[in-house]
């Protein structure tokens, strides 16, 4: 087996309201990532995906709270440790975030070399401005960027060139996992296409050694990732290879998801585009039982009032459901000949 | 650079447009006030002569002198021409000092007066505003109401309670004057602190003012810089909270020198009335008592000056907002 880059143990993290109300959206979830692996997460809006993308960096700050369970990266479980030591020693050097909206990450009024230097001297590294710039403008060109860049401030960048210079800057310090939250959401499909092949770039240089990748578009994760992850409600409701999960799915959600897919690649024509009808529960007060079971088609009375496990099958596919495997690919046989 | 000249020179453009304009109604404005300043003068020199012909002749010759019998455009060249030699003319109402005199013994006071004031309500205001944002919680909730409450108040209004309270109630501070009325201009200790104390209220009354306003505007852009993507980016890149709150307080900055810039006017009219509240011997006060006496030459070069110096404080914090911020080059290299 490969060495475990990210192992994360129900990890539980919660938002504090104006109001002083509870809402988990990271519950209990736990995940494993091995170098070289790129592992995809994908649902809704609001079903915890972004959050679970922060609560993953092991730094909390208002509103969002930890809770409980542990992050273990590179073998340190950065749970047990001060919030100022996870800063300098975790973040950035072993754990790297890319955020949803690339397009203001970038403080508008600081040089991009300038803020390279601040990031490299937050990790009290003691290297030069010099070295610093000869190693901005080697990062830079191996990933194909032009070294001007570093000279201008981020107005001066177009959108796909301040994307692009965004992630050269999150694996600026090698991190060994990097957390790609929707980086290609707010880009054209040109754009778009530069920022999948330079996150790929990056693994097969060997700049970063496991990515996870957030993102509605499923057809995306099919292509980048090795597996993907469902969330519903805050939850894990399927992980599976990235190919069973979008053309096998068994949770009745993933399943309604993949069938939400507006573009159909090649071999995705024959699935009908469905919408699910509903909207996720309201997680200030989760229902106890299977968090789906309202908007689920073959939902039975036993849905309701227990909580759902995950259920492992071989080869590390999980999924959250009382039916058995046998049981959910019936009902689908049997809706498609309907 | 290249954008920073055309961001320049753009200003300049600006600035000289404004200042002719302004330099022609200060000259029109006071002269369109009904009433003959020539005729008073002569009245107040002629009392107790019964000579028509006499009192005909000293009329005449104070119309000449002050060249009130020109037509107005005549008026204006000659105005024009005295001005760019700095020569503003004799004042009317207190003849035979001249302008100039005039202007000098009060343009200290009020350089001295309003520009610290404005500066430190500045510095004050947006720290306030600044913490506000960052601390959230009682601080806030204590400090917003204040603020909102004082920047309400009308210049004169503040004034006036700063002088009741302080100067009348409490008599801790004189309510008149830029010095003791018994006391000479001189480098003595005595005087010096005489002026401090005379200093204190018109000081704090524009202060306070500036306060409100500043505070209020720094800490909604504190706030919404607060919860910009790149602090979040920053942060998960390990940079320090303390660095970060740097870059946040710079940004949020930015938008308040403009402001500045375009409150510098109003600031300086409400700090005028301030003066005259006070009696502090400044160029408000002048300009009061110009009107009061029609004294052309002295509105006009007063208000000038008034004009010059709101004009300079603006083009210069233009200047320099441009220096500071690379978003106006970068949007004038356009």
């Amino acid at each position: 087996m490969a060495n475990v880059m990210l192992e994360v143990k129900e990890l539980t993290t919660k938002y504090v309201t104006r109001f002083k109300e509870d809402v988990y959206a990271v519950d209990h979830v736990s995940l494993t990532l091995e170098e070289g692996k790129s592992l995809g997460i994908a649902g809704e809006s609001g079903c915890g995906k972004s959050t679970l993308a922060l609560s993953l960096m092991g730094y909390y700050f208002p509103p969002l709270h930890y809770m409980s369970g542990e992050i273990i990266i590179n073998g340190r479980n950065i749970t047990k440790m001060k919030p100022d030591d996870v800063r300098k020693s975790i973040l950035g050097t072993e754990i790297a975030y890319i955020p949803q909206s690339a397009m203001n990450a970038l403080n508008p009024t600081r040089k991009i070399i300038h803020f390279i230097e601040d990031v490299i001297l937050a990790h009290d590294l003691y290297i030069n401005k010099k070295e610093i710039y000869e190693r901005a403008r080697t990062l830079f060109e191996t990933l194909g960027l032009p070294p001007e860049v570093l000279e201008k401030y981020p107005v001066e960048l177009s959108g796909g060139m301040k994307q692009r210079t965004v992630i050269a800057i999150s694996v600026l310090l090698l991190p060994k996992v990097l957390i790609a939250d929707e980086p290609s959401s707010a880009l054209d499909v040109t754009s778009q296409k530069m920022v999948i092949k330079m996150l790929r770039h990056l693994m097969e240089v060997g700049l970063i050694s496991s990515m996870i990748f957030i993102t509605h578009e499923l057809p995306l994760l099919y292509n980048v990732t090795d597996d993907i992850m469902v969330m519903y409600a805050g939850q894990i409701v399927e992980k599976a290879s990235a190919k069973d999960a979008v053309f096998d799915p068994l949770h009745p959600y993933a399943k309604g998801l993949m069938g939400s897919i507006i573009v159909p690649e090649e071999g995705l024509r024959d699935v009908k585009l469905a919408a699910i009808p509903g909207t996720p529960p309201n997680l200030k007060n989760p229902p106890l039982g299977c968090r789906f079971a309202e908007r689920c088609k073959y939902v039975r009375p036993e849905c309701r009032g227990v909580a759902v496990g995950l259920q492992n099958l071989t080869g590390g596919r999980t999924y959250r459901c009382i039916l058995s495997e046998g049981e959910l690919r019936e009902a689908y046989k049997h809706e498609k000949e309907k | 650079m290249k954008g920073y000249w055309k961001y320049f020179l753009n200003k300049f453009g600006w600035f000289l447009i404004t200042f002719v304009c302004a330099f022609l109604l200060n000259f029109t404005l006071p002269r369109l006030m009904p009433g003959d300043p020539v005729a008073a003068i002569v009245s107040r020199l002629a009392q107790g002569m019964s000579d028509a012909t006499g009192v005909q002749a000293i009329y005449q010759q104070y119309a000449d002198l002050f060249a009130t019998n020109q037509p107005m455009h005549e008026q204006f060249f000659i105005y024009i021409r005295n001005v760019a030699r700095g020569d503003f003319g004799f004042s009317f109402s207190q003849y035979p000092r001249t302008v100039a005199q005039v202007i000098k013994g009060s343009i200290v006071w009020t350089l001295a007066l309003q520009f610290p004031a404005i500066i430190v309500g500045w510095l004050i205001g947006n720290t306030l505003g600044a913490l506000a944002a960052y601390l959230k919680g009682g601080f806030d909730k204590v400090l917003m109401p204040i603020s909102i409450f004082i920047s309400n108040f009308p210049a004169f209004g503040m004034a006036v309670i700063l002088m009741v309270v302080f100067g009348v109630y409490l008599q801790w501070f004189p309510t008149s004057g830029g010095y003791g009325f018994d006391l000479i201009p001189t480098l003595s200790w005595n005087f010096i602190w005489s002026v401090i104390v005379h200093y204190q209220l018109p000081f704090w009354s524009i202060v306070l003012i500036a306060i409100g306003g500043q505070a209020i505007g720094m800490r909604s852009m504190a706030i919404y810089e607060l919860n910009a993507d790149y602090v979040k980016y920053s942060r998960f890149l390990g940079i320090k909270d303390r660095k970060i709150i740097g870059y946040v307080f710079r940004n949020a900055m930015l938008p308040q020198i403009t402001g500045l810039a375009l409150s510098v006017g109003t600031m300086v009219g409400g700090a005028l009335v301030a003066e005259i509240i006070f009696s502090y011997p400044g160029l408000g006060f002048t300009l009061l008592t110009a009107v009061r006496g029609q004294d052309y030459p002295l509105i006009s070069a007063a208000t000038l000056i008034i004009t010059i110096m709101v004009l300079s404080a603006n083009f210069l914090i233009e200047i320099l907002y441009g220096f500071i911020d690379p978003r106006i080059k970068a949007a004038q290299a356009d």
